[in-house]
């Protein structure tokens, strides 16, 4: 994974993802999460304006789908307790209200999206399993903070 | 009378393994129901990447259930355990399910060859059997103590199962190489 070879206008793409917009994200997850909203649900291609610009169209799409897969890889390989950590940091910068967050979430499930294509079953079973089991770990010290 | 008792206790094992088939075929039906289309295509891919060795070693990992214990919540530790099973219990059939595709692979391409080694092909199935025996050995076990207790044992598996599904593969292309050769020759 990520001994992928990129051709070189991909690797500059890659580079430039990294550098402008991933690195401002402050977590694995929601570099996860912002990577998958750039790929289009009806087609499963990725788009991303600046990049495309940059580049070209097909060159983006390439960075795109290469860093989705590395960072999806990232997040399934994480321990729980990292995970947990990670998904803390994510619900801290979203400013959405936690309980609302934890109880959209364990009912959507908007974290499959996040799943790439073509991707091994067991690791996208893994990933959804750890997120559900991190929401599980969220919600309980948040009730257990709220009966102190 | 040690024949009955030997019977008996041979029964109860027997009793206990078929308890535990079924255990772990309801759990992995269980988290099949909402994948099932998703893995089925994804499965018969051709670009499907294998379960990498650190994934494996994280999916038995117990550095993940001393975390959940730690937190002291039964109804945690049980969906980690119920979460954890039925991952693992896919991986087994996943794994067993490309076994079974590269053996298939095999003859396939061995059918239409004319240099047919009997020790080699006996060898070939001897070495699937195996695969397949340790995959249904796994399945049970996973079923019966959870993953956590078979991190080590899982991990070996893997390892061999890469090992001789390599070669399986290796042989496979080295025989299609082989085959012109073999058409030119007649």
């Amino acid at each position: 994974m990520s001994a992928m070879v990129k051709p070189l206008p991909v690797q500059e793409a890659y580079e430039d993802l990294l550098q402008r917009s991933l690195c401002r994200i402050p977590c694995d997850l929601g570099r996860l999460l912002y990577l998958a909203s750039t790929r289009d649900y009806n087609t499963g291609n990725y788009h991303h304006d600046g990049l495309a610009d940059r580049f070209s169209v097909k060159v983006a799409r390439s960075a795109l789908e290469i860093a989705h897969r590395q960072a999806f890889y990232k997040v399934a390989a994480l321990s729980l307790e990292e995970l947990v950590r990670d998904l803390a940091a994510y619900l801290e910068s979203s400013r959405e209200n936690p309980e609302e967050f934890l109880r959209t979430w364990q009912r959507l499930e908007p974290y499959r999206i996040a799943i790439p294509m073509e991707v091994n079953p067991t690791v996208a079973r893994l990933f959804a399993s750890n997120v559900r089991l991190a929401l599980a770990v969220l919600r309980l010290r948040q009730s257990t903070h709220a009966d102190r | 009378m040690i024949g009955v008792w030997g019977a008996f206790a041979g029964a109860l094992v027997l009793l206990l393994v078929l308890l535990a088939w079924v255990r772990a075929e309801a759990s992995s039906k269980d988290s099949r129901s909402d994948w099932g289309a998703a893995d089925q295509e994804q499965s018969e891919g051709e670009n499907v990447e294998a379960c990498s060795p650190e994934i494996v070693s994280q999916l038995f990992s117990a550095a993940d259930s001393k975390f959940i214990s730690g937190l002291e919540s039964p109804g945690l530790e049980n969906l980690f355990r119920r979460e954890r099973t039925a991952v693992a219990l896919h991986w087994v059939q996943e794994t067993s399910a490309f076994i079974s595709k590269v053996m298939r692979r095999h003859l396939e391409a061995s059918r239409l060859r004319a240099d047919l080694e009997i020790a080699t092909e006996a060898r070939i199935f001897l070495q699937y059997a195996r695969l397949k025996l340790y995959c249904g050995i796994l399945f049970v076990l996973i079923g019966l103590l959870g993953p956590q207790r078979l991190a080590g044992t899982a991990l070996h598996a893997e390892r061999f199962i890469q090992r001789v599904g390599e070669g399986l593969v290796e042989f496979q292309s080295a025989a299609q190489l082989r085959e012109p050769e073999g058409s030119e020759s007649l």
